[in-house]
């Protein structure tokens, strides 16, 4: 798989194609993001499946946005997986990336990692390893969705109560890219306080996020408290997709219904 | 362009999360949670998400001081560390080494906490080493 | 901590005592929260109901100070209905008759009256803690921040061994470390009375052997603490006091005191990367790195050292603390010649035995946990499993004694203080980051509604908080978080200093001040 991989980034990177691909390093015992801008030293290249297929994925994409906004004029590549890849075209709706600037390194995840996500597309457009496998259903949502209001109510606010208020579950995001968070804003939820104001809290950042979230599920992995936040969030995915017919990210190009008017882009 | 990420450990609390520090050009600026780290799993705290944040603060010490008549003066680090280690070696003269005392630091470094516990100890002859992580 | 932090994720009950461990310690809260999700029962003693207190299934609220009383009572009650780890007891204890001799009279009626907890609720942690297969204690400066802090600590540790919850995985007595090194700092000698390893500096053969090895005639007095040194620089027979990277100016009690005590310094070295009130009374500042500019080690709070690394070059003219200390011992005519932090680790590990086996090369991917004595030693995961450090674990038969100060028509309020989860100690680097500074930006003091209506005092007003010792100003968050006659303020804010009001009154042994308690009058501003 991963030789794939390095003769891809190697290619992009000898014939001057990008500037730099932004993927996955081992290094220091670790697996962490890097910026990889020589095609003879992609030794340490990983795809971030250490133990298990996909335990260290990092916003990549998250990082692309601050290379770009410092470097508009470059290209870089980037590894992406399927989620990713719904990211990359949604910030570019968002204007956050512009798409002939990234040159996307796609790879399909396993089974295994597809039903752990619940995902229901585990594969970009085009992709250089890997094998298609199905879309999995929304199984926790189904799952929440069986058992009466009120008993749903307790198990999140059970679960809300443990937020540490660290803003991880949005600092991870790479979805995230306001220049102003309305979750900072005292007038909305008072600051200062742990646990944050519930449900106000998690539901602000759960609206926000509403045709935006790609669901990556990296701020669930983010999450100190282990709160269920990607279970939540594709609970709203449904309502945007039933409402309006939109899911960010699998159609390229479709600006989200909700936000059409209102672009807080950088151009 | 420089980019680099250098994995560290969190200079806050006793947790000892383990962090990507994202540099770009010489100024950090993000915090990234290490995901293959024993302690933290990928999570940080609030504290730990913005530890880069103080790092470049305009408010940091850059260069040393030397109180002159009352009031500090920049100068340069020959003068400050002549004028510390003069200083020293008068009062180790005049009153003995047990007249001098050092806090080591839980925000240092093993590495310098072991320098400066011999520095007392061995250049100073003094066991007057303590900190405050009593508190 | 004996135990390490992922194993309490398995534990069957977790007690949690004087640690606000989601502000303080979050990422060790995460484990407890996996813990509870898993089943375990959650205890949670804390004089403020804290964060954790939201799920516990015994939440307590112990009066300030009476630490031992309640955790006496608890012992009672279990050896009472047997809970106890009778093989345990038998094999690796002694001095059990002693402790069953003085809990006897901590019937839970007597503990309720002093602390202030239920009867029932005493029972019902007897009950889970000494029932529990793997029980786990986790406790803070909540504990040893008090006269009586190391019969605090001992009355746990009885409590643990009581239950055979020592020396086996998901067990244990569980201190956590406040600052990110406190346990380095231990660890590398920072202690009057220790070489690096806690190898005590009145041990003829530990002199000889860092005699040789550093080339040095060493003392054979232990030092002074640091609340030695302030009153040495008092009273004239401390003339110098270099300080690295602490601010005592606000971590210590009675700032007063403390600030009279470093102006009669002939000689204030502050070496730190702000401009601290404390580096604002030397006569010498001298600015340090930090860790973001140079390469090193932290040890966390469960004995693991790791890797700190380079991110940048130095911020301005700074440098890394370690070249500053070399070049003045230099200059002193003590040779140092390290050319890097590894090289100083090096020795570190020729010299101290837990630390033996430790090379940054090995400490890539999870670090290594002390003690490692060897090349070859994997690490130590948790403390005390085949036999204590001396021999078998000993009983301490404890009496309560109440705080130092308590309340009184004069000073009617219990004042106690801590953490938020914002901010980090003295603020010094917190208060610098604006996201941080932004969630919290100045002091408060939490009071009950009840209390604030009769002062007629109004939620944000500001009041006048006095102590014997100082008076301060701040500003008010009501909250049931405490009781009335109890209000808490966090320590990080230089503007309304809790450590102006707070009693330096030291625990006889450990030299720690009571920090969490001492008696206060609220009155509103003028
Ligand atoms: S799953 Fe979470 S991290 Fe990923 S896009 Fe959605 S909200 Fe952001
Ligand atoms: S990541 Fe989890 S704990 Fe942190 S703010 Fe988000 S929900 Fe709360
Ligand atoms: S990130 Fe937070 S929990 Fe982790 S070490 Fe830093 S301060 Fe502690």
């Amino acid at each position: 798989m991963i030789k794939e991989v390095k003769k891809r980034v190697k290619e992009l990177l000898d014939s001057g194609k990008i500037t730099g691909f932004l993927g996955l390093r081992d290094m220091n015992g670790h697996v962490g993001p890097h910026l990889f801008c020589d095609g003879g030293d992609l030794e340490a290249l990983v795809l971030g499946d250490r133990e298990r297929p996909g335990d260290s994925r990092y916003p990549l994409n998250k990082q692309l946005i601050h290379l770009a906004r410092s470097y508009p004029e470059d290209t870089f590549g980037v590894l992406v997986r399927g989620c990713d890849e719904r990211g990359l075209k949604t910030l570019s709706t968002w204007n956050q990336l512009h798409p002939d600037k990234v040159v996307p390194v796609g790879i399909a995840c396993p089974q295994e990692l597809a039903e752990a996500c619940e995902c229901l597309r585990p594969y970009p457009d085009e992709f250089v390893c890997g094998e298609k496998v199905e879309g999995c259903p929304y199984d926790s949502v189904a799952q929440l969705d069986g058992i009466d209001l009120a008993a749903r109510f307790d198990h999140w606010m059970r679960e809300f109560e443990k937020c540490i208020k660290c803003y991880g579950c949005r600092d991870i995001c790479p979805m995230c890219f306001c220049k102003e968070c309305s979750l900072e804003s005292n007038e909305l939820i008072r600051t200062g306080d742990i646990p944050p104001e519930m449900p106000l809290f998690h539901l602000t950042r759960a609206v926000h996020m509403a045709g935006r979230c790609i669901d990556c599920g990296l701020c669930n992995e983010a999450c100190p408290a282990d709160i269920p936040l990607r279970t939540l969030y594709k609970k709203v995915a449904d309502i945007i997709d039933e409402e309006f017919h939109y899911r960010p990210g699998y159609v390229a190009d479709q600006k989200s219904p909700l936000n059409i008017l209102s672009q807080p882009g950088v151009e | 362009m420089d980019y680099r990420t250098a994995l560290t450990t969190c200079t806050y609390c006793g947790c000892g999360c383990n962090l990507y520090l994202e540099v770009l050009d010489g100024q950090i600026i993000d915090t990234i949670p290490c995901k293959t780290s024993p302690v933290n799993e990928g999570k940080l705290c609030i504290k730990g998400w913005n530890v880069h944040e103080f790092v470049q603060s305009p408010n940091r010490l850059t260069r040393p001081l030397l109180r002159k008549e009352g009031t500090f003066e920049e100068v340069s680090w020959d003068e400050a560390l002549e004028f510390t280690a003069s200083k020293l070696r008068d009062i180790k003269e005049g009153y003995g080494g047990d007249s001098i005392g050092f806090l080591t630091s839980a925000k240092a470094t093993n590495e310098e906490n072991y320098l400066l516990q011999k520095f007392a100890r061995a250049a100073l002859g003094t066991n007057n080493v303590d900190h405050c992580a009593r508190l | 901590m004996t135990n390490s932090v992922a194993e309490l994720e398995n534990s069957d009950c977790i007690f949690v005592i004087g640690s606000n461990t989601t502000s303080s310690h979050p990422l060790v809260a995460t484990r407890i929260f996996r813990a509870k999700q898993k089943g375990a029962r959650l205890i949670v003693a804390d004089p403020r109901k804290i964060h954790l207190a939201l799920m516990a299934d015994t939440y307590v609220r112990q009066n300030l100070g009476t630490d031992v009383a309640l955790i006496n009572g608890i012992i009672h009650v279990i050896l009472e209905r047997g809970w106890q780890d009778q093989g345990f007891v038998e094999e690796r204890t002694e001095g059990i008759e002693e402790l069953k001799k003085t809990i006897q009279s901590y019937t839970p009626e007597k503990v309720s009256e002093i602390t202030g907890v239920s009867a029932e609720d005493i029972v019902k942690i007897a009950e889970d803690f000494g029932t529990a297969d793997a029980a786990s204690i986790v406790y803070c400066m909540g504990i040893t921040q008090h006269v009586t802090g190391v019969d605090n600590v001992k009355s746990l540790a009885n409590l643990a061994m009581l239950t055979g919850n020592v020396g086996k995985e998901s067990t244990g007595v569980n201190p956590l470390r406040g600052q990110n090194n406190v346990q380095g700092a231990c660890d590398m000698g920072g202690l009057p009375n220790v070489y690096p390893g806690y190898q005590a500096v009145t041990m003829p053969d530990n002199q000889k052997k860092f005699e040789s090895r550093w080339s040095a005639s060493l003392s054979d007095q232990v030092g002074r603490t640091v609340s030695d040194m302030l009153s040495g620089l008092s009273d004239g027979s401390l003339k110098a006091l270099y300080v690295m990277g602490e601010n005592p100016m606000l971590s210590d009690p009675d700032t007063a005191h403390v600030e009279e005590a470093l102006k009669a310094a002939e000689l204030l070295v502050v070496q730190d990367i702000f401009f601290t009130p404390t580096a604002e009374l030397a006569h010498v500042v001298l600015p340090g790195s930090s860790f973001a500019e140079k390469d090193g080690t932290f040890t966390n709070t469960e004995r693991r050292v790791m890797r700190v690394r380079k991110a940048i070059e130095p911020v301005g003219d700074s440098r890394p603390d370690w070249q500053i200390i070399q070049e003045i011992s230099n200059r002193l005519g003590y040779a140092m010649a390290y050319d890097s932090p590894e090289a100083i680790m090096n020795e570190i590990a020729e010299v101290t035995p837990s630390y033996g086996g430790i090379t940054y090369d090995r400490l890539e991917g999870s670090g290594l946990q002390w003690p490692c004595p060897d090349r070859d030693h994997p690490g130590t995961k948790f403390l005390h499993k085949d036999a204590f450090a001396r021999g078998k674990g000993m009983f301490h038969a404890i009496e309560f004694m109440p705080p130092a100060e308590t309340v009184d028509p004069e000073f009617p309020f219990w004042l106690t203080t801590g953490r938020i989860h914002v901010h980090y100690h003295t603020g010094t680097m917190t208060r610098n980051s604006p996201t941080l500074n932004a969630e919290v930006s100045e002091g408060f003091l939490e009071i009950n509604p009840g209390d604030a209506s009769q002062l007629g005092i109004r939620e944000g007003d500001e009041v006048k908080v006095i102590s014997r010792r100082g008076q301060i100003r701040v500003k008010t968050v009501f909250t049931d978080r405490v009781e009335r006659g109890l209000v808490f303020m966090p320590f990080h804010f230089v503007e309304s200093n809790a450590n102006a009001l707070t009693n330096p009154a030291l625990d006889p042994i450990a030299k720690i001040p009571e920090l969490k308690v001492c008696a206060v009058r609220v009155e509103k501003a003028a």
